[in-house]
């Protein structure tokens, strides 16, 4: 198995993606019988050497590129592979990811699957596994073309920091002549705020659809802030613009491994769930006995999460 | 500017309890007795769709939209009311094949439907259905056409009738885009993108209108390059053990001196 790992190095996420890939390269793919290398896109000059850093293979072929856009990508790594025999392309999670993992298998004649948890490789196919029905069951699925083009699921393996290499074979290929996308006639890009990242937080507290309203949100973040917990919410609270998506717990949005993590007022959908499984240590405060939620939690009590809430914030700030 | 959304009616998954999650010998899970609802994502879809035809009369863009399912009759209720939203086109392709896992096959009915019977500007999509997950299935309708795909679109604005001004969700932030027509967009999470209710008025005097109804018979399916092995349902469990007590206060005493000090002080 000839694999080749697919880096955004133009993302201010790189760092993450690197780790993200060396963990799942780690779980998957170290075997004897496979063989890695890394595909790696920059436009700015000067980050070059600290890109090399986060290499996750002994190779590299560092593409240069005027910016990241979705045709010069899948152009260049037409271009740029094209006598190549690879059997897998490797693209990080995230939106990113699965949009090159399916439009380059098109391309290329092969199979794409999207938020992948695991692989099991064969010489006649690939078995990849994924959550479907809203997380509730894992689907395994054959991909029957090479390449093989897959994108992980976020929280699909560790994340491992990237080891200095005892060598690294540098291969540099300019494609800064690619012409943009024409369609795009005005690019305007605007960054994320320095939100605190929930998918590192220690402490959680996230608020659902039992806050009911947007002032009750806020009124839990604040809670939040002064028992010095983080503060994330649930799709139905973000989809009703209660609290910014960023700060989405679940599938779509960061998934947590917190030590603490205090659920109020979530019924526990297992979309939602997937985002604080890893977790440590859950608590649920509910009114409905029956929600999910209360069978996924640690600990939960069933009550008037803000009645409970406004008790414990008394307790903690004694 | 002629603009098709592309959408399906799933199961409430929602409602289904542990012991329901039964996976038979033919990987299916029976969810036939509950009432279909609109996937989630497609129904920021039809909303923002409704909301670029509002916002399109002020800067004298002209807009047609269509709405397109390939479903059984079971569909036929979620059809009615996008009648009854002012939907020009509301088309169901019948089918009652099992779709759960073949984006291709989607895909190619609907590259035909717009090839051949109704040229479309602009196709709109939800990212996603929540049986599937497939996520895919927008990017090869772009393939197939051969036109370009933005995703997680979370907004639409009219510039004229060639263009629009698109917000997209990027994985280090936002995108805003004026971009050209023809092309396709994933609609992802879109914040206030509930479906709007159909006034009574116009349930009754637009809602009977004709649904145009074509035959999945009649289109090529495209091969998938995946095959679906296996389903194992998901056990998520954990003591959920109950803290007793007869007041808020007396819960969250325990909560904090049993369960939460020693695990916070240690962080």
């Amino acid at each position: 198995m000839i694999y080749k790992a697919i880096l955004n190095g133009c993302s201010t996420n790189i760092v993450a993606q690197a780790e993200e890939l060396n963990g799942f390269i780690g779980e998957h793919l170290c075997s004897e019988e496979t063989t890695g290398s890394t595909i790696l896109f920059y436009s700015e000059k000067e980050k070059k050497d600290a890109l090399l850093r986060l290499v996750p293979t002994e190779s590299v072929v560092l593409v240069r590129i005027t910016r990241h856009q979705s045709e010069i990508i899948l152009e260049a790594l037409k271009a740029v592979e094209q006598r190549e025999m690879t059997h897998l392309y490797l693209f990080p999670s995230g939106f990113t990811g699965s949009e090159m993992a399916v439009r380059l298998a098109f391309r290329m004649n092969g199979s794409s699957l999207v938020q992948v948890k695991q692989i099991e490789c064969s010489d006649q196919h690939l078995l990849a596994k994924k959550t479907v029905y809203a997380n509730h069951v894992l689907g395994t699925f054959k991909l029957m073309k090479k390449p093989y083009c897959i994108s992980l699921a976020k929280g699909s393996a560790v994340s491992q920091p990237i080891a200095k290499p005892d060598k690294l074979i540098v291969t540099e290929v300019d494609m800064t002549h690619l012409p943009e996308d024409p369609f795009i006639k005005e690019s305007t890009s605007i960054p994320r705020k320095p939100a605190t990242d929930l998918a590192k937080a220690k402490f959680l507290l996230i608020g659902g659809n039992g806050m009911k309203n947007k002032a009750n949100t806020y009124r839990l973040k604040q809670i939040a802030e002064t028992i010095g917990a983080d503060f994330g919410v649930s799709r139905p609270v973000a989809m009703s613009a209660w609290a910014p998506m960023h700060r989405l717990i679940g599938i779509s949005g960061a998934m947590a491994r917190a030590d603490v993590c205090i659920v109020a007022g979530v019924s526990g959908a297992a979309a939602f769930y997937a985002g604080i499984e890893k977790s440590k240590f859950i608590v649920a405060i509910n009114t409905d006995a029956q929600a999910p939620i209360i069978k996924t939690a640690d600990i939960a009590i069933i009550d008037d999460y803000q009645a409970v809430m406004d008790e414990l914030i008394k307790i903690m700030t004694i | 500017m002629n603009i098709l959304v592309c959408f399906k009616a799933v199961p409430d998954l929602d409602k289904l309890i542990d012991e329901d999650w039964v996976i038979d010998e033919e990987l299916q899970i029976d969810t036939g007795f509950l009432k279909p609802i609109l996937n989630s994502y497609d129904e920021g879809a039809l909303e923002i769709a409704l909301a670029l035809s509002d916002a399109s009369e002020s800067v004298g863009v002209s807009v047609e939209l269509g709405a397109l399912t390939i479903a059984g009759t079971r569909a036929t209720p979620i059809l009615k009311t996008l009648n009854a939203l002012r939907f020009k086109r509301v088309v169901r392709i019948h089918s009652h094949d099992d779709f759960r896992f073949r984006p291709m096959a989607i895909a190619s009915i609907l590259t035909q439907y717009v090839l051949r019977h109704a040229p479309q500007e602009v196709l709109l999509l939800g990212r996603q259905t929540s049986i599937g997950e497939n996520e895919r299935t927008h990017l090869l309708l772009a393939e197939m056409l051969g036109w370009p795909c933005i995703t997680q679109v979370t907004g639409i604005e009219p510039v004229d009738m060639n263009h629009l001004m698109v917000t997209s969700q990027a994985d280090d932030g936002q995108l805003q885009q004026r971009i050209q027509t023809p092309c396709v967009l994933s609609i992802g999470d879109a914040p206030n993108t509930y479906l709007r209710v159909p006034t009574l008025i116009d349930r009754m005097r637009y809602g009977k209108r004709p649904i145009e109804i074509l035959s999945s018979m009649d289109f090529h399916l495209a091969d998938e390059t995946e095959a679906l092995m296996d389903l194992e349902v998901l056990i998520h469990e954990r003591p959920g053990i109950l803290i007793e007590g007869q007041t808020p206060e007396q819960k969250a005493r325990e909560l904090y001196e049993v369960h939460l000090k020693e695990r916070l002080e240690k962080r």
